[in-house]
C-alpha cells in the first residue's frame, strides 16, 4: 500500500509523524499519527515519597506543568484527605488559568497564527513566529504579550515561569503579597484588550477557511470535560462530564470512579495510547476533550465578555460545534475567560490570608486527581503504602483522550486534500493542522515512555513509500 | 551582513527549555535580525539542514531515533549546546534507568491498559535501556544546566555565541535551578 | 573553652600572613581569615574525618595534596588553597559524587538547600563528565518523621558522627565496601524499628544533601539548621 509519512510534524509541541495510506487508484484509504516518544512517568515515580509527586510529575510538560502540579497536587491532598484552605484553591485556580493563557497563546501565535495569517500554502521556510513578525508585527507582538502576561502571572506567584514548585500537596507554599497582587491587576488591561483584539480578528479570518472547517475532524462525537454542578466551564474542579453530538449528557461521574467509565487502549504503531469511554467499547467509545469539549459542554462561563462570545460561538453550528478547526476560536474564548476570571480573584475576598496550606500524613492510601489541563482533561491517580511512598501510578493525559479524534480527523482531512501521488506541501501542512487544531502536547502524552516526532509517509497500494516529508 | 544559523532540537526533555527559550519574549523577536532559525519544532523545515552555526539541543536521548539525530545533527553543526537538565545530566528522565526497561514498557502498555495490551513496535523508535546526556555520545561544546534554565541565561547564551565567543557560564548556573 | 597550652604559630595561606594556634587545622586558620575552602564531610561541631577530599590544598616543599580539615599548621607552612590542580581535583571528586548516585536536583525537596548542588556551583561545574551508574536504591520512609533516601547520599559520614559524638546513640553507621557502601541504621533495619534511635533529628539537620530529610517536604523545601551543633558541643565541653 503506498503509504505518505510526514515527519517530523512541527508547530506542534512534541515528537510524532503521519502516516497515510492510499489505495490501488491513489486515494487515501486511511491516515494514522505515530507518537515517538515515552518516558515511563508511570514508573519511575515508584518508590518515591507521594509528596515529591507535584514537582516531578510537572516534569511530564514545560508547557502545562501547572495542570500537572494541580491533577497531583490534588491526588496528593486525597491521600492526606484534607480540604485545602479556601485561599490556596483560589490561589492555585490563578496560576491555573495563567497557565491557560499562555499555553493557548502559545497554539494560537506561535502555532498556528502562521497559518491564519500567511496561508496554508504559503512558503514553509516563513511559515513560522518570525515570519508573522516580519508580515504582521502587531500580531507577533500581541501574542508574545499574552504568553508573557500568562507566565509573569506563574512566575510572580511560584518564583519561576516554567516549574514552580509552589502548588504543593495541601494548598500552596507561599500565600500572595498584596503588592504581587496588585503588579498583576496592573496588567489586566491590556491582556484584555489583546484577547478581544485578537478575537475580532479571527472570527473575520474564518471565512478564508470554510474548506479547513468542514474537513478538520469535523463529524459528531462525544465530549469530555469537567463541569460544575450548574454546567458552567470548569478547569479546576467538578463532575467529569461526557456529552453527545447533540448535547445530552451521557453520564456524570467523580473523578475517583474514573476507571469504571474511561478504558485505555494501546495501538502497536504508537506510544500514545487511546482513551475510550468503556461503556461503548473501542473504538467506538471515541470523544474529545479540550477548549472545544468544554464551551460546547459549558451552560456559561461566568464572566461577563467571555459569556458574550460564548453565545455568538453557539451560533455557529445548530447543536454542538462539532468542526475541530473551531478549537482555535475556543481556545481564545478561553484566553478572554482566564483574564477576566483572575482578575476577580484576585479581587476576592481574603485571597491574601497567610492560611494557604493544610498539614497531615498519608490519610489515605489511594488518591485521584483531575483538571483541566489546556488540552482537556487530566487524571492523575496514586496508590502509595503506610510510609508514603508510591507503589503504583496511573496517568491519563489530555492529549490521550484525543488520539482517536485526531486519527479520524487526519483520515478526513488526508481524504479530501491529497488526491494521488503527488501531494503539494500545501496538502500536507493541512494534515499537520488538523493535528494542531488539537493542540496535541506529545510531551505530555507520552509521559509513559517516549517522545513524538512529526513525519509523514505517503506508501503506495503495494507498500512503496512514495513521498515522505519529515517535520 | 550574514546572519547566523541557529536551529533547536527537542529530544527526549518535557519541551520546558524551549518554552524557556520562548520566554524571551521580545528579545526572540529581537533576535531574528541577527540569526535564521533554521530547523525547530517551531518553524516548518523538515530536513535538519546543512552547516549549522549553533544547535540547541533540549532533552537526554533516550531512544535509537534520540541517538541518530544527534549524530546527524552533531555532523553538521559548528557549536553544539547541551540546553537544561535533561542534556546535561539526564535528569528525569534517568529516573528510569534504574528499572528494567521491559518493566516500564510494560507498566505503561500493559498494567495501565485495558485493550490490547502491548508494547508499541510498529512505525516507533526502540528505546535505548537507559536515558543518558548528550556528552556521552558526542563532544558538546556548550553546557547550560538547569530545569530549565531561565530566559535570562538562555539569552546570554546565545547573544554570546552570536558574537562569537564562548560563553563563560561557570558559577552562572547550577543543577535544577 | 579549650585551656590555651597551645603555641602560637604563623604560616602563609594563599600570601596571607596568618597567625594560629599549634592545636589548629589549616581548614580553622583559613576559615578565621575568610579564605575559602570547598569542604563537604566537615561541619563545624563535629569530629574531622578527611573523607571527601574536597578541603585537598597544596603545601609548599611537598607533591602532596593534603586534607585541610584534618592537617595541623606547622610553623612556616605555605599553604595555597586555589590552583588549577586543585580545581582538577575539586571537580573530580564531586563529579564521582553525581555519578555514583541519583541526583535529580530538579525535583529534590534540598533543591536549592543542598551543599553538593552549591559546591558544584561555586566550583563551575557545567556536567559531569564520567558516566552516571544509576543504581536501584532504597527509600526508607519507615520512620514516622523522617525519610533517608540513598539515592541522594555522598556518604559523608555527618549522621553517623552527630549520633554518635553528639546524642550518643550511634543509630548510624556504614555497611558494605566501596561503591556499594551504605548508611544503615543499627544492625541494618529500617530506620523505623531501630531501637537507639531517640528522633532527635539531628543526622537530618548535618545532612547536606537531601538524604535525610524530614517527611512531607515537598520539592525544594527541606533547608537544613546545622549551626547549633557548635553551641551543644561547647556546651558538652563545658558541663564536663
Amino acid at each position: 500500500m503506498p503509504t505518505i509519512t510526514i515527519d517530523p510534524i512541527t508547530r506542534i509541541e512534541g515528537h510524532s509523524r503521519v502516516s497515510i495510506h492510499l489505495d490501488k487508484s491513489g486515494m487515501v484509504q486511511d491516515a494514522q499519527l505515530h507518537v515517538t516518544q515515552f518516558r515511563g512517568f508511570e514508573k519511575l515515580c515508584q518508590g518515591r515519597p507521594f509528596y515529591e509527586m507535584p514537582a516531578l510529575m510537572a516534569r511530564i510538560c514545560g508547557i502545562c506543568p501547572v495542570s500537572h502540579l494541580i491533577a497531583s497536587a490534588k491526588a496528593c491532598d486525597a491521600l492526606l484527605a484534607v480540604r485545602i484552605p479556601e485561599t490556596a484553591e483560589r490561589l492555585r485556580r490563578i496560576m491555573h488559568l495563567a497557565q491557560i493563557i499562555q499555553s493557548h497563546a502559545l497554539s494560537f501565535f506561535y502555532l498556528c497564527s502562521p497559518d491564519f495569517l500567511l496561508g496554508m500554502d504559503s512558503d514553509p521556510a516563513h511559515r513560522n513566529l518570525f515570519g508573522v513578525a516580519a508580515h504582521s508585527p502587531q500580531l507577533a507582538r500581541d501574542g508574545v504579550q499574552l504568553r508573557k502576561f500568562g507566565q509573569e502571572i506563574i512566575r510572580i506567584l511560584g518564583g519561576k515561569r516554567i516549574h514552580p514548585a509552589w502548588i504543593v500537596p495541601g494548598g500552596v507554599s507561599n500565600p500572595l503579597k498584596a503588592e504581587d497582587r496588585d503588579a498583576i491587576l496592573k496588567m489586566v488591561p491590556e491582556a484584555l484588550e489583546i484577547a478581544q483584539r485578537t478575537l475580532t480578528w479571527f472570527k473575520r479570518q474564518l471565512e478564508n477557511f470554510r474548506e479547513e472547517i468542514r474537513v478538520f475532524a469535523n463529524f459528531p462525537s462525544h465530549f469530555l470535560a469537567l463541569a460544575k454542578d450548574d454546567g458552567g466551564l470548569a478547569f479546576y474542579k467538578g463532575w467529569i462530564r461526557i456529552v453527545d453530538a447533540d448535547g445530552e449528557i451521557v453520564n456524570n461521574f467523580e473523578a475517583r470512579d474514573y476507571q469504571e467509565y474511561i478504558g485505555e487502549a494501546v495501538e502497536p504503531n504508537s506510544y500514545l495510547k487511546s482513551p475510550f469511554y468503556k461503556p461503548l467499547g473501542y473504538p467506538q467509545g471515541m470523544y474529545r476533550v479540550g477548549p472545544l469539549a468544554r464551551l460546547n459542554m459549558a451552560r456559561h462561563c461566568g464572566t461577563p465578555l467571555a459569556d458574550q462570545e460564548l453565545a455568538e460561538f453557539r451560533e455557529l453550528e445548530r447543536r454542538f460545534v462539532l468542526s475541530s478547526f473551531y478549537y482555535h476560536y475556543a481556545r481564545l474564548i478561553e484566553i478572554l475567560f482566564s483574564i477576566e476570571r483572575i482578575e476577580w480573584l484576585l479581587n476576592s475576598e481574603g485571597i491574601l490570608s497567610d492560611h494557604v496550606r493544610a498539614y497531615a500524613g498519608p490519610n489515605e492510601y489511594e488518591g485521584v486527581g483531575v483538571a483541566e489541563a489546556p488540552r482537556g482533561t487530566l487524571i492523575h491517580h496514586y496508590k502509595i503504602n503506610p510510609n508514603g511512598l508510591i507503589q503504583t501510578a496511573n496517568l491519563i493525559i489530555a492529549t490521550s483522550h484525543n488520539n482517536l479524534a485526531m486519527n479520524r480527523g487526519l483520515t478526513q482531512v488526508a481524504k479530501h486534500f491529497i488526491k494521488g501521488r503527488v501531494v503539494p506541501e500545501g496538502a500536507l501542512n493541512r494534515v499537520e493542522a488538523v493535528i494542531r487544531a488539537f493542540d496535541p502536547c506529545l510531551s505530555c502524552s507520552t509521559h509513559a515512555d517516549g517522545r513524538m516526532m512529526l513525519n509523514v509517509q505517503v506508501f503506495s497500494s503495494d507498500g512503496e513509500l512514495i513521498n515522505e516529508v519529515n517535520r | 551582513m550574514t546572519k547566523a544559523r541557529v536551529a533547536t532540537v527537542w529530544m527526549d526533555g518535557c519541551s520546558g527549555c524551549h518554552m524557556s527559550f520562548l520566554d524571551m519574549d521580545e528579545r526572540l523577536l529581537d533576535l531574528a535580525d541577527r540569526m535564521d532559525l533554521v530547523y525547530s519544532p517551531l518553524v516548518d523545515l523538515k530536513e535538519f539542514p546543512l552547516e549549522v552555526d549553533v544547535a540547541i539541543i533540549e532533552g537526554s536521548v533516550s531512544s535509537e531515533e534520540d541517538l541518530e539525530k544527534l549524530y546527524h545533527v552533531r555532523s553538521r553543526t559548528k557549536v553544539l549546546v547541551s540546553l537544561g537538565d535533561c542534556a546535561v545530566t539526564a535528569n528525569v528522565p534517568s529516573m528510569r534507568n534504574p528499572f528494567d526497561l521491559d518493566c516500564v514498557l510494560r507498566r505503561g502498555y500493559e498494567e495501565n491498559a485495558d485493550v490490547n495490551r502491548q508494547v508499541p513496535v510498529e512505525n516507533v523508535p526502540r528505546l535505548l535501556p537507559r536515558a543518558r546526556p548528550l556528552h556521552e555520545f558526542v563532544k558538546v561544546d556548550v553546557f547550560v544546566p538547569g530545569c530549565p534554565p531561565s530566559a535570562d541565561l538562555i539569552h546570554f547564551v546565545v547573544s554570546e555565541l552570536l558574537e562569537g565567543r564562548t560563553p563563560e557560564l561557570a558559577g552562572q548556573c547550577r543543577f535544577g535551578a | 573553652m579549650k585551656p590555651n597550652t597551645a603555641q602560637i604559630t604563623t604560616l602563609k595561606i594563599d600570601g596571607h600572613d596568618c597567625g594560629a594556634r599549634s592545636d589548629e587545622t589549616i581548614l580553622d586558620v583559613a576559615q578565621e581569615n575568610n579564605i575559602f575552602i570547598p569542604t563537604l564531610c566537615h561541619i563545624d561541631g563535629l569530629q574531622d574525618i578527611g573523607a571527601c577530599r574536597l578541603c585537598l590544598v597544596e603545601i609548599k616543599g611537598s607533591n602532596k595534596l593534603l586534607p585541610a580539615c584534618v592537617t595541623r599548621v606547622q610553623e612556616g607552612m605555605e599553604v595555597t588553597t586555589n590552583s588549577p590542580r586543585l580545581q582538577h581535583y575539586r571537580k573530580a571528586i564531586l563529579e564521582m559524587l553525581f555519578s555514583e548516585r541519583n541526583h535529580i536536583c530538579s525535583v529534590c525537596v534540598s533543591n536549592g538547600h543542598c551543599e553538593l548542588q552549591w559546591l558544584a556551583e561555586q566550583l563551575g561545574l557545567t556536567h559531569i563528565s564520567v558516566p552516571y551508574l544509576h543504581p536501584k536504591l532504597e527509600v526508607d520512609a519507615s520512620n514516622r518523621r523522617f525519610v533517608a533516601d540513598h539515592n541522594r547520599c555522598i556518604l559523608c559520614t555527618r549522621c553517623v558522627r552527630v549520633c554518635d559524638e553528639i546524642e550518643g546513640a550511634h543509630t548510624w553507621d556504614l555497611y558494605g565496601r566501596g561503591v556499594d557502601t551504605r548508611v544503615v541504621s543499627d544492625l541494618k533495619q529500617p530506620w523505623g524499628e531501630s531501637e537507639s534511635c531517640t528522633g532527635c533529628g539531628k543526622c537530618v539537620h548535618v545532612c547536606p544533601t537531601g538524604a535525610l530529610v524530614e517527611k512531607g517536604r515537598s520539592a525544594g523545601e527541606m533547608t537544613k539548621r546545622g549551626q547549633f551543633l557548635p553551641y551543644l558541643t561547647l556546651m558538652r565541653e563545658e558541663r564536663q
